[in-house]
């Protein structure tokens, strides 16, 4: 699929997801992931690195920063650019910390354009796992309730004996401080 | 955690967006940030002795179209910094229009004097104060546009720094206006200018770090 079908595709989901269609968003993310999967791939074998659990580290820091930036989108503006200047952002961050040059990044729109979907999902290094033991004890058993049993949000905050919305509010922060865990993560103090 | 399971985590506690709201924080934080300023010039240095009939003068209206000038586009470049995927550099240039209006300015009113008048009609009588005051009121600006621009997704660290100095020192000399005693437009044009570009080069240099997300 060429970047510009999948833009066409893709666009009116977001923006519905956007109103508030969770159903819509899971399936931007799931399409959108795909497709950052490749080009994060490309881009990291270009810097001679080619561990797929890197490739997936970065894309699930990627979707963290696009998560908490939705805020950002300019509606106006193709969906697909927004999320590939995030996953070229957290690329480049990624490279820096981790001490490698970041500065011989190809700017080139090739790899942008011909970047295939991949959808075999790597394991990811362990990153997301401490992050999320960083959480505070009770968001944590919401985000494992949610996460690994697949409860509804309804469920899970019934267990905690919250309301729906607390649940949220309190998952929405703790991808916040997850996304901010691994944005420190081996940079100086 | 694997990525399809992170995925359903985002999309169940999704909530609607609003895509608008950095938009309008821009624009709000910017009018705040020169009441405030506008307000520490007041409360510091204090207004000119004949502010209430300067203020409709030409030289003074000057000051504040030039401000007001710098600001609005540097501040349009600053939101769009902060939406990745909009490539504004391309509107840089813009940000370059209200100093080569005021330079343009300047040369008429000095080509129409004798040559002897050029110096004190540039110099005036105060502009080290212009200088360092201008950039120094610019320093609250500059900080309610960082704790803005952490709110949005800089991916150009640089370009959100250096619009974010401009727009800065653009309010800082609308503030400053309120104070200036010195009234020629070859003065304006370039200790205002130069104020405004010292702002801008320091943010460029200093922000970016502060800008990572």
């Amino acid at each position: 699929m060429s970047l510009d079908d999948l833009e066409t595709e893709l666009r009116p989901i977001f923006l519905a997801a956007l109103a508030g269609d969770a159903a819509a968003y899971k399936v931007f993310l799931d399409a959108i992931s795909a497709r950052l999967r490749g080009y994060l791939r490309r881009l990291l074998a270009r810097t001679g690195r080619s561990e797929p659990s890197e490739v997936e580290d970065v894309l699930q820091e990627t979707l963290l920063a696009l998560h908490l930036s939705r805020h950002t989108y300019e509606p106006s503006s193709p969906v697909t650019a927004w999320a590939h200047a995030i996953a070229r952002y957290k690329l480049v961050d990624h490279l820096r910390r981790t001490g490698r040059h970041a500065g011989n990044l190809p700017l080139d729109d090739e790899v942008y354009q011909l970047a295939a979907p991949e959808s075999g999902a790597a394991d990811a290094r362990l990153d997301l796992e401490r992050a999320m033991q960083a959480l505070p004890e009770r968001t944590r058993r919401l985000v494992e309730q949610v996460k690994l049993q697949g409860a509804s949000i309804a469920e899970a905050a019934g267990v905690e004996g919250m309301t729906e919305t607390a649940a949220k509010v309190a998952i929405h922060r703790g991808l916040q401080a997850m996304a901010k865990f691994l944005s420190r993560r081996g940079r100086l103090p | 955690m694997k990525t399809d399971e992170l995925i359903s985590l985002m999309a169940t506690s999704h909530q609607p967006v609003d895509t608008g709201r950095l938009r309008r924080a821009t624009w709000l934080a910017a009018a705040l940030a020169l009441a405030l300023t506008m307000a520490v010039v007041i409360g510091t240095i204090g207004v000119r002795p004949d502010l209430a009939g300067a203020l409709t003068t030409m030289p003074v209206l000057a000051k504040i179209a030039f401000g007001a000038g710098v600001a609005i586009t540097a501040l349009v470049l600053f939101q769009q910094s902060l939406r990745p995927g909009l490539q504004p550099r391309r509107l840089l240039p813009l940000a370059a229009i209200p100093i080569i209006l005021i330079a343009a300015f300047a040369l008429v009113t000095l080509a129409q004097v004798p040559a002897e008048q050029w110096s004190s009609l540039t110099f005036g009588r105060y502009w080290r104060n212009c200088l360092v005051n201008v950039p120094l009121y610019a320093l609250l600006p500059l900080l309610v546009l960082l704790l803005l621009a952490r709110r949005g997704a800089p991916v150009d660290g640089r370009l959100t720094a250096a619009s974010a100095g401009l727009a800065s020192g653009g309010l800082a000399a609308i503030a400053y206006a309120l104070h200036c005693p010195d009234d020629t437009i070859p003065f304006l044009a370039t200790w205002y200018t130069l104020a405004v570009a010292l702002v801008a080069g320091v943010s460029t240099l200093a922000l970016p770090r502060f800008l990572r997300w």
